[in-house]
């Protein structure tokens, strides 16, 4: 049996997974409060990476946040994991592809990912690329690794097989 | 995760970034001034560039430094506020929270011949002399200092007569 094999069949995944699905879901709870309540904040904080056209600037704002708090509901209730784990690893690579692109560009901002603080609380850094990579990592865990112990997935599941 | 289950997880992120796009939608119109999709001009954005940005010591108002005289006095309020008080034969600097100090201004402090630079800003939070004594100093100006508190503290030094104190 390989490592990797032995890895996935590690019973304690179902409830690492869990608690990394909440955590995750805390995370883009509080990331999208924000966003929702103020889309002219977010959508300064998106333009100010300098990298989408002006026309898509304001869509972005709209809608990225409302992807955050379906995922996050997801991941809360148990419901679709795998696809929530999708949109939150996909999100998180767009990140750091963006927070990259503004390092590498000397920009002295904040990320705008929580409630905006501006560049003089919150620096983009080295450390950011990290935390994101961190919470990309977790929703990789989730997509792969989640054994559904608890939630609607489960739930549905089990309805079936009666 | 075989074929079937990666179509089924590629659809249902499709259908949450659908409704995501529905209740965005919705969102933006029960708002009292909806926000428009597509701005209409470009963000006015405060991004400053990454000055270099060096070490400037802190001094107090009352500090030896700040009268001696082979000191430089450097004041980087605007000019209005520079006309109205300023540390007898200081240099108004004005510091630009946008662009960096021109390059001119710094050959000039550089090439001053003082032992040393004392800069004195509103005193504000954050202080334009603070900001510019270490561009200053990280611009290879050496032995740079600042007032803390800024021009407000500094009341009672002596300054240029005729002029009006803030």
């Amino acid at each position: 049996m390989s490592a990797l094999t032995r890895f996935a069949g590690f019973k304690g995944h179902a409830w690492l997974a869990l608690a990394a699905r909440l955590y995750l879901a805390w995370v883009f709870l509080e990331a999208c409060v924000h966003k929702i309540a103020d889309p002219t904040a977010f959508a300064v904080d998106v333009a100010t990476y300098g990298i989408l056209p002006l026309w898509s600037v304001n869509a972005m704002a709209h809608v990225l946040p409302w992807i955050e708090l379906l995922a996050a509901a997801m991941l809360i209730l148990g419901f679709r994991v795998r696809a929530a784990a999708l949109l939150v690893g996909g999100m998180m690579v767009m990140f750091l592809a963006a927070l990259s692109i503004a390092l590498a560009k000397g920009l002295d901002m904040s990320c705008g990912c929580f409630a905006s603080t501006g560049a003089a609380e919150d620096p983009i850094s080295a450390m950011t690329l990290l935390r994101d990579a961190a919470w990309l990592a977790l929703a990789l865990y989730v997509m792969f690794l989640d054994r559904r112990p608890l939630g609607l997935d489960r739930l549905l599941e089990h309805g079936r097989s009666r | 995760m075989s074929v079937r289950d990666a179509v089924v997880v590629l659809r249902d992120a499709g259908v949450v970034a659908g409704l995501s796009l529905v209740a965005a939608v919705a969102a933006n119109a029960m708002r009292g001034e909806p926000f428009p999709w597509v701005a209409k001009e470009a963000y006015e954005l405060f991004v400053p560039c990454p000055e270099p940005l060096g070490e400037a010591v802190p001094l107090v108002p009352d500090d030896p430094l700040v009268s001696a005289e082979r000191t430089l006095r450097v004041d980087a309020r605007e000019a209005a506020a520079f006309d109205a008080w300023h540390l007898r034969g200081a240099w108004s600097i004005p510091f630009d929270w946008i662009e960096a100090v021109p390059e001119a201004s710094v050959r000039k402090v550089a090439g001053s011949g003082a032992s040393a630079v004392v800069v004195y800003g509103d005193g504000g939070d954050p202080d334009c002399g603070r900001e510019l004594a270490r561009e200053l100093s990280g611009r290879g100006v050496r032995n740079v200092h600042y007032v803390q508190g800024g021009a407000p503290a500094l009341r009672g030094q002596p300054r240029d007569a005729g002029e009006v104190s803030p």
